[in-house]
């Protein structure tokens, strides 16, 4: 049954606006699948650069044409306010029943898919682009023979499951093609299938992600349960319905590891993220991912797949606790610290830009935990952006160098490759958030990365502070004495937005979200002391040191993309060999540049309004647990304005150290290495801190060892277990064979055989066969038998003539 | 000298034994079919003799000797079938040789 959901939305919107919008994203989406097909049956067909045209033109120009044509669309609507009602209206239908829950399909049609939608397709056109100059080389090449067409099969396919997950608004769904970009992520990893290296690769990202995955599934699972849907929408408002009442999620009495069921739920549903964004501790695959083609590290795990966990936990912010929150913040934060760390002394230039990748995803999770909405996914745009393209550019680096990646061997490349220089500086000041404080002049990190740090900022610092000054504006000391300002405002926003929560009101909704305490007061005295104070009673502020971790490694970011940039294409040639080759062309830097304008701009057009749009719906229920940063709006614009000063210099100082190591050379660099002080911290840090080996040692040998007891167990327990059944049986059996049944069984069956024989030889002796003798016989008998009747008779006459006499003489 | 019924038994019971006789001595099955006869013969003389002295007038006895001589015709007939039988099987009406009742 298909039917398009009219609640709740007012009339007024273009219907056809609203039908071509839906159909233009299906088209988007299926477009790259059509495409992935095609050349699944017909790929070698196609020839060499033809395959990758074609996968070109409708595996991502159909897809960005449709993405443009809703954003320009879409920009309109907004500007007549009519986005909200055109989300409300999205198509979604039901796929199937499974017992009294519907399971829905439909499109998410808001500002954030938009947003999203555009940049994937936007920043996948000019990667595919890049690939068809890139894979025409020998990189195609997979023993012996050309997979041309196969690489761009599979990038077809990863465009259409990346573009379902941004599309889709059920979480099944949603999980359906998150499970296709882990597949289209392996298939990639491991397109060298003919080396050890990017097989075992493939093979640890999509174990790795199964680890992740299976919370996702749990988390999923109790939404099904609890909440009775896996519509986005539907579950955030059910949830926020049960966490006003006390009911469904928030009735259990379970907890783990003190968190309660719905926490547990809404981790369980960020360890899908954890193990698609690489966050600590399910980091260790993308590092090794990079041992697939560079488009596919600058489109999947740098770009678009790796984020896609930053978008669920945006889809699903709705869902979280306090609790939840804070665990992702934990998490962001330290995989934002621990991986900048690494790449501070990685020498594979790929590999320092997958911790750089790493470190980023960090910050946009530890964002999202904040209750940075916005800025993380903003964040997520820019990085893509920027980042996309410095794969590239060291995609480019390597296909001119032949295939060297070792940046202690390349040096002043400048000259050779003007362009890929110049396109990787912009990408670097991007990620190192270069900017003017105070005039609004910067690149995207500044903007993006600034915002998540003020918003973590004043949840670590002025969150309490904000509290008391709004608490102060009601009229109620009493009940403000009991019950922390805090739980008024759960109370508050739940009643405005709990169930309608759908961005229709919202100029109401940023009315109510400034002044929570007025809005408290109404409430408050059916709501304010209900469950929701003892349920959230935890809610915390965000610990200092977190707040001080991401902003040392706001530092140490731009000192490890000065000093790779520095070391590549700066200083003297360290490798004449790898000099001599250098080259670029311009099937491969047309993208670069096109992708380094994308990095300028996307900073200051388009995408903040976008996201800032979708927001307030996205995090509408988030708000009923005041966790959203967005409702101390001006504790975070102070905070900001403090922090420009704070973080503005990073760039500068990071970039001068950097400078100052490796302006001469690797050797001062080497000296630091040495030093007695900072060799282990070397060491430390060129191993990853070690997990690879312990999770070698923990995960494989210890599955190694827990078959090897098993098989020991097997072998000694069961097998002996059952050998000795076996020949206690057999024992049994021979006696019981040997003994009763051949002995005693057969002794009395043969016995009475033998004896009936016996009996019958000596029966038939008289049975001579001789008539005679029987005439014989029988006179005989007939003889003795007359002689006895006579005896007895003449015996019995006697006695009667005795009884007579007798009788008679008495 | 009355003849009586203890004559009658004499001649009956030396017609017996001379057929018992007959039967055991006899290897040819013709001979103990004749000895079978005898011994008919006698028991039906004696059932006679003792209608007529012991039950007179009421005709027992003869009739019974009827059946017998009826029972004894039939009797030889099927025992001369089993004779021809036997030597078509065994060639010979020797019974001694034709001894395959011996158990």
């Amino acid at each position: 049954m298909w039917h398009r959901r009219l609640a709740g939305g007012p009339d007024r919107i273009d219907s056809m606006a609203q039908h071509s919008y839906e159909i233009a994203l299906s088209v988007g989406v299926f477009s790259p699948m059509v495409s992935f097909w095609i050349l699944v049956f017909f790929g070698p067909k196609f020839g060499k650069p033809a395959a990758g045209w074609f996968a070109l033109v409708l595996g991502m120009g159909v897809p960005l044409a449709c993405a443009t044509y809703v954003l320009l669309g879409w920009l309109g609507a907004m500007d007549a306010g009519q986005s909200a009602a055109l989300t409300a209206n999205a198509w979604r239908g039901q796929w199937a029943m499974l017992g009294d829950v519907a399971i829905t399909v439909g499109v998410k049609l808001d500002s954030l898919t938009v947003a999203m939608f555009f940049m994937v397709t936007f920043i996948a056109f000019w990667i595919f682009f890049f690939s068809i100059g890139y894979m025409s080389g020998h990189s195609d090449e997979v023993a012996g023979q050309r997979k041309y067409w196969r690489f761009f099969a599979y990038l077809s396919l990863f465009g259409f499951s990346m573009l379902g997950l941004v599309v889709s608004s059920s979480l099944l769904f949603l999980f359906i093609f998150w499970e296709l970009v882990g597949l289209c992520s392996y298939l990639l990893i491991g397109f060298y299938f003919d080396q050890p290296v990017p097989q075992y690769a493939g093979m640890k990202a999509f174990i790795t992600n199964r680890v992740g995955d299976f919370g996702f599934l749990i988390g999923l699972m109790l939404v099904y349960f609890y909440l009775g849907t896996v519509d986005l929408d539907e579950a955030s408002s059910r949830f926020a319905q049960q966490a006003a009442t006390g009911t469904g999620v928030f009735a259990s009495h379970f907890t783990l590891f003190g968190w309660s069921l719905a926490t547990i739920m809404g981790i369980g549903l960020f360890c899908g993220a954890m193990g698609k964004s690489a966050q600590f501790p399910l980091h260790v695959w993308l590092p090794d991912a990079m041992a697939g083609p560079t488009p596919v590290s600058a489109l999947i795990h740098a770009a678009t797949m790796v984020a896609a966990g930053v978008y669920l936990v945006a889809r699903i912010f709705r869902l979280m606790t306090p609790d939840a929150l804070m665990f992702i913040s934990l998490i962001g934060c330290l995989t934002l610290t621990l991986m900048a760390l690494i790449a501070v002394v990685q020498t594979d230039i790929k590999k320092c830009l997958a911790y750089s990748t790493l470190s980023q995803l960090g910050y946009m999770i530890f964002g999202m935990g904040c209750g940075a909405w916005i800025a993380a996914l903003f964040h997520l745009i820019t990085h893509a952006f920027f980042k996309s393209m410095l794969f590239l550019c060291s995609g480019q680096v390597i296909e001119g160098c032949h295939h060297e990646q070792d940046m202690r061997r390349m040096g002043g490349l400048w000259k050779k490759m003007p362009v890929t220089c110049a396109t990787f500086l912009v990408g670097v000041l991007a990620i190192a958030g270069a900017g003017i404080p105070g005039t609004g002049i910067g690149l995207g990190g500044f903007f993006s990365k600034d915002e998540i740090l003020a918003v973590s900022y004043a949840r670590a610092f002025e969150w309490n502070s904000v509290d008391k000054i709004e608490s102060g504006h009601h009229d109620q000391p009493d009940h403000a004495g009991v019950v922390p300002p805090r739980r008024v405002v759960l109370a508050s926003d739940l009643v405005q937005h709990g169930d309608q929560g759908r961005g229709v009101h919202d100029g109401e909704r940023s009315h109510g979200a400034n002044n929570p305490a007025a809005q408290g007061k109404e409430h408050r005295g059916t709501h304010g002391e209900t469950g929701l104070a003892t349920i959230f009673s935890n809610t915390r502020e965000l610990p200092k040191w977190m707040f001080y971790l991401a902003l040392f490694i706001a530092y140490v970011t731009p000192f490890y993309m000065m000093r790779a940039w520095w070391m590549t294409f700066m200083g003297k040639p360290r490798d004449d060999h790898v000099h001599h080759h250098a080259h670029e062309t311009p099937l491969m830097y047309i993208p670069l540049v096109v992708l380094a304008v994308g990095t300028i701009a996307a900073g200051y057009f388009l995408f903040r309004p976008l996201i800032a749009d979708a927001a307030p719906a996205a995090t509408a229920a988030a708000k009923v647990m005041a966790i959203d940063g967005e409702i101390h709006t001006e504790a975070i614009a102070s905070a900001h304005h403090y922090l420009v000063y704070a973080v503005g210099p990073a760039f500068v100082v990071g970039f001068l150290i950097a400078i100052a190591i490796y302006a001469k050379g690797l050797g001062v660099g080497e000296r630091l290495k040495r030093m007695p002080v900072l060799a282990p911290l070397h060491t430390l840090l060129e191993k990853k801190y070690f997990f690879d080996e312990i999770y070698d040692f923990v995960c494989v040998k210890g599955c190694l060892l827990v078959a090897a007891v098993a098989g020991f167990i097997d072998t000694w327990v069961v097998d002996l277990l059952v050998n000795l059944a076996a020949s206690a049986t057999e024992r049994f059996a021979a006696f019981s064979g040997l003994i009763v049944d051949n002995e005693g069984v057969d002794g009395i069956v043969n016995g009475i055989a033998k004896s009936s024989r016996d009996f019958g030889n000596v029966v038939r002796l008289p049975q001579t066969g001789r008539i005679r003798n029987y005439i014989l016989a029988a006179t005989g008998v007939a003889t003795v038998v007359f002689l006895c009747v006579l005896w007895a008779s003449s015996v019995a006459r006697e006695v009667a003539v005795a009884a007579t006499s007798a009788s008679l003489g008495r | 000298m009355e003849i009586g019924l203890a004559h009658y038994l004499v001649v009956a019971a030396v017609m017996f034994v001379a057929g018992l006789f007959t039967m055991i001595t006899k290897r040819n099955a013709i001979g103990i079919l004749i000895g079978v006869e005898l011994i008919l013969n006698s028991a039906t003389v004696n059932l006679v003799a003792f209608d007529r002295y012991q039950g007179p007038g009421r005709l027992d006895g003869q009739m019974t000797a009827l059946f017998v001589i009826v029972l004894a015709a039939a009797e030889a007939a099927l025992a001369v079938g089993i004779c021809i039988n036997v030597y078509k099987n065994l060639a010979t009406v020797d019974v001694d040789r034709a001894n395959s009742l011996k158990g």
